[in-house]
């Protein structure tokens, strides 16, 4: 249907060289009005080097770009921008203490007659863009008060302030709830309509049948295949995007489930200082047997992380009504080093934020939960110990790396997540918390973390995995606890039931009425 | 990296393969030392043909008062390695300076309990100020600078506002004569005292630094306070003893000062905390912490302390060598920006 429309885009021969690395090489690409064109990879293919090139973050480049026909070359993002080019970044940039309209039209305000801003005016044409695009938000409201779903819509609605014809998503959904990738999912049927044309890069196979028309997918910086997104199996574009056929993608499974390991009863958090936009536990319960992964499902806002930050000792501070027993031993970890010594691991949502100190090395980032363990004598810490450890830990989570002294953000996301992962398995825990484990993580790293959560629930650790991807919940789980609200409202046995049955679930009664 | 996405990599001591342009930039301190040294004699003035800068005297003053601001600068290091700045290390000095000279003078006490109160009173001021910081979330700036106020008030109130001179002997009011130690030289008359205990603790911090599972706590919270918490570093002790570490060395400053002056006085100590920062800067410890080491701030209080020196000789205006002091630090920052892979 779309692919006798106008090329809005067509960029050929593109080459682009880093040292020694070819990121791109040799590619055709092109985007068609009213087209939504998916851009897949693994990590490290080229989307990213391809996806700047286009809109002028990089400019040394070999090959062609041709506008509408004509032939461009941009000196920087501005000059893109001009062309009806833009990108919406995964780092979302928006000033946070502005208001929605000053966010869209910062840098470009419009005057009055005698020079100052003119609101009014700002405020009427924010207004009719976040009609256009179907969302309803006042303008005045500051952005830092949205939440990130509405914050993603606003940097859309920025880039059409910008008259742009094609817009270039990286990674648009990662860290959305399922009705807010809903939402999304309009606003580009939406933009559809209005013949725009739209680059989408997603690691998510679902999100990719459902919104693309067309997937190209890239590998070792050249293009491998063109699918038509609608009829392409997960199957299919996985094994275009490594090169050879994927193992199943979620673990097989690990045996029976052993006795009761975690027990949390009515759970509930009075923060001594109420934070907006965090949801405290209210009156949870829940069970982890030894050796069974139990995931956690909800909404945005449903209260699964702090949940888990809380049994880690990492929460809001403040009184606990309720109790949460570790083998029949009510505990309360006052921090999270009192959680790892009662044996409660966490990996948190966000790696790069806090997970990781990015600047230096794997080797320190893998030990430096067990270092003080590692002392020879008296304050010294043993090298070798070090060393060992963290070479164990690495080999075993099969992490790709030249040299643990390189700087552990030099690597990709799924082997710096691998990293966290190890570092937390070294502490010898029994219950594992993992908060979005697989985020931002490619599908093969993604499938090597399935196969070793497979792995620590072999050994008899519990795992409390708290998920928005449902394939991920349902793939991984023995069974799933949804949570509303900081409550526990449902609980599912994974082998029963698919993902709708999920999503409803996590949505509820009230949500779907709400839902539009 | 081997083609085959399956083969996993770890080369077995780890070491990094050396980049020569990295290489280069982690001893840029030390090549600046080195211009500046080479800068020092080349614009010396000579007397009979005899190169003034090189002459043992000259050097015996260029260590020894490189010694003080470097004391204080060890203890900088590790509190900017947090993250942190401490602002309060000059009024410290200045408080244990005169509360030696008092303890000695007035209340003729003996050196070593008089020593001994002295670090008691800039580490548990130390601790307080990490105490303020960690756990009521206040940030070390502000702590430091209330601290900073409140060491030079317990300075004044301690010694009346008046400095006090230190006289050496046996009687009343005398201080005893083992304390004039400090102001000598040892090592046939050319290494002065303060020099040495200097690079003893820039050893002992080198080490410390090196080996300690402290010290790798401590390059944790710097890094990402978030992710060290999270990773079960007690993030709080460690910013609380750092602050402690860093009272302690400016009180010992104190006492090396009190001892090199023969006088303590409330004001000592004034701006110091100003140079000590310019030296851990220079020596390419970043601010936003996580990355540095003592050598660096070693190299960088040596090359503070030559320029100084080397513009002193050349009677160069004292507002002249503000100015140059500054530029030199602000191209120290500079060249730091634009190492590579940081």
């Amino acid at each position: 249907m779309a692919n006798d429309a106008p090329r809005l885009v067509r960029m050929t021969g593109i080459g682009k060289r880093y040292g020694g690395v070819l990121a791109c090489q040799d590619v055709d690409f092109d985007i068609r009005a009213g087209e939504v064109h998916a851009l897949l990879g693994e990590n490290g293919a080229g989307k990213s080097t391809l996806m700047k090139i286009l809109s002028g973050d990089i400019t040394d480049y070999s090959g062609e770009i041709a506008v509408e026909g004509a032939p461009a070359r941009f000196g920087g993002p501005v000059d893109a921008q001009r062309a009806g080019i833009a990108m919406i970044h995964q780092e979302l940039d928006l000033v946070p203490g502005l208001s929605i309209a000053e966010n869209l039209y910062l840098g470009r305000e419009p005057r009055t007659r005698i020079g100052t801003v003119d609101g009014r005016q700002m405020r009427v044409w924010t207004q009719a863009l976040l009609r256009r695009i179907g969302i309803d938000l006042d303008p005045r409201r500051p952005v830092g008060e949205l939440r990130v779903g509405e914050q993603q819509l606003v940097t859309i609605a920025r880039a059409l302030s910008l008259d742009a014809k094609v817009l270039i998503m990286d990674e648009p959904t990662s860290a959305l709830s399922t009705a807010e990738v809903e939402q999304l999912f309009a606003v580009i049927d939406e933009l559809r309509r209005e013949d725009a044309g739209i680059v989408y890069i997603s690691h998510r196979m679902d999100e990719i049948g459902r919104v693309a028309d067309r997937a190209t997918v890239l590998r070792n910086g050249r293009i491998v295949e063109e699918f038509d997104a609608r009829s392409m199996t997960a199957e299919q574009a996985a094994e275009a995007m490594v090169g050879r056929p994927v193992r199943t993608l979620f673990r097989a499974s690990h045996g029976e489930a052993g006795e009761e390991l975690l027990r949390v009863e009515d759970l509930t958090v009075h923060p001594r200082r109420v934070r907006s936009g965090r949801n405290e536990p209210a009156g949870i319960s829940l069970t982890v047997r030894r050796g069974e992964i139990v995931g956690l499902a909800g909404l945005l806002g449903a209260g699964r992380t702090e949940l888990l930050e809380t049994l880690y000792g990492a929460g809001s501070a403040g009184r606990w009504d309720g109790r949460v027993l570790l083998d029949g031993v009510d505990v309360r970890p006052r921090g999270p080093r009192a959680a790892l010594a009662k044996g409660i691991a966490f990996v948190p949502e966000d790696r790069r934020i806090s997970g990781l100190v990015l600047e230096h090395s794997v080797l320190a980032n893998t030990v430096v939960s067990i270092v003080d363990k590692l002392r020879t004598a008296g304050l010294v810490v043993s090298r070798r110990a070090e060393q060992a450890n963290a070479a164990e830990s690495a080999k075993r989570l099969r992490v790709k790396l030249s040299s643990l002294a390189d700087p552990v953000g030099t690597l990709s996301g799924g082997n710096q997540q691998k990293v966290v992962f190890g570092r937390m398995l070294l502490t010898k825990p029994k219950l594992l918390l993992l908060d979005e484990p697989t985020r931002g993580v490619d599908i093969n790293a993604k499938a090597e973390i399935y196969q070793l959560l497979g792995e620590i629930a072999g050994q008899g650790i519990g795992v409390l995995l708290a998920s928005s991807e449902l394939a991920e919940l349902i793939g991984v789980c023995d069974r799933v606890v949804v949570l509303r609200g900081g409550r526990n409202v449902r609980e599912l046995r994974t082998s029963e039931i698919g993902e709708a049955d999920l999503l409803a679930a996590t949505m509820g009664e009230t949500a779907a009425g709400g839902a539009r | 990296m081997s083609p085959d996405p399956d083969v996993t990599e770890v080369t077995e001591n780890g070491r990094r393969r050396i980049d020569w342009r990295e290489t280069l930039f982690s001893f840029q301190s030390f090549f600046g030392l080195i211009a500046v040294f080479v800068a020092a004699i080349v614009f010396s003035p000579r007397r009979n043909g005899e190169i003034l800068f090189l002459t043992s005297d000259n050097l015996f003053n260029v260590v020894r008062a490189v010694s003080e601001i470097g004391i204080i600068a060890i203890g900088m290091t590790f509190v900017i390695l947090v993250g942190g700045i401490d602002l309060s290390v000059g009024a410290v000095l200045g408080l244990s300076a005169v509360g030696s000279a008092v303890l000695l003078v007035h209340d003729d006490l003996g050196v070593f309990p008089a020593v001994l109160i002295v670090l008691a009173v800039g580490l548990v001021f130390g601790l307080l100020q990490g105490m303020a910081s960690a756990l009521f979330g206040i940030q070390a700036f502000i702590v430091t600078l209330a601290g900073l106020q409140i060491a030079r008030g317990l300075a004044r109130i301690w010694s009346d506002g008046q400095g006090v001179a230190i006289a050496y002997g046996d009687g009343p009011n005398e201080a005893p004569v083992t304390f004039s130690l400090l102001g000598e030289r040892t090592f046939g008359g050319v290494v002065p005292i303060p020099a040495l205990i200097f690079a003893g603790l820039a050893v002992l911090a080198i080490l410390f630094l090196r080996t300690s599972a402290f010290a790798r706590h401590l390059y944790a919270v710097g890094g990402n306070e978030k992710a060290a918490r999270l990773s079960g570093v007690p993030v709080n002790r460690v910013k609380i003893i750092v602050f402690g570490i860093s009272g302690l060395l400016a009180a010992l400053a104190g006492i090396v000062h009190a001892g090199q002056l023969n006088q303590g006085s409330p004001n000592d100590g004034a701006g110091y905390e100003l140079d000590a920062i310019a030296a851990v800067v220079i020596g390419g410890t970043a601010l936003t912490g996580g990355r540095g080491s003592v050598v660096g701030t070693v190299t960088g209080a040596l090359l503070l302390g030559v320029l100084n020196n080397i513009l002193a000789l050349n009677n160069i205006d004292a507002n002249v060598q503000l100015l140059i002091k500054g530029l030199v630090i602000v191209a120290a920052a500079a060249l730091q920006r634009l190492r590579p892979s940081s």
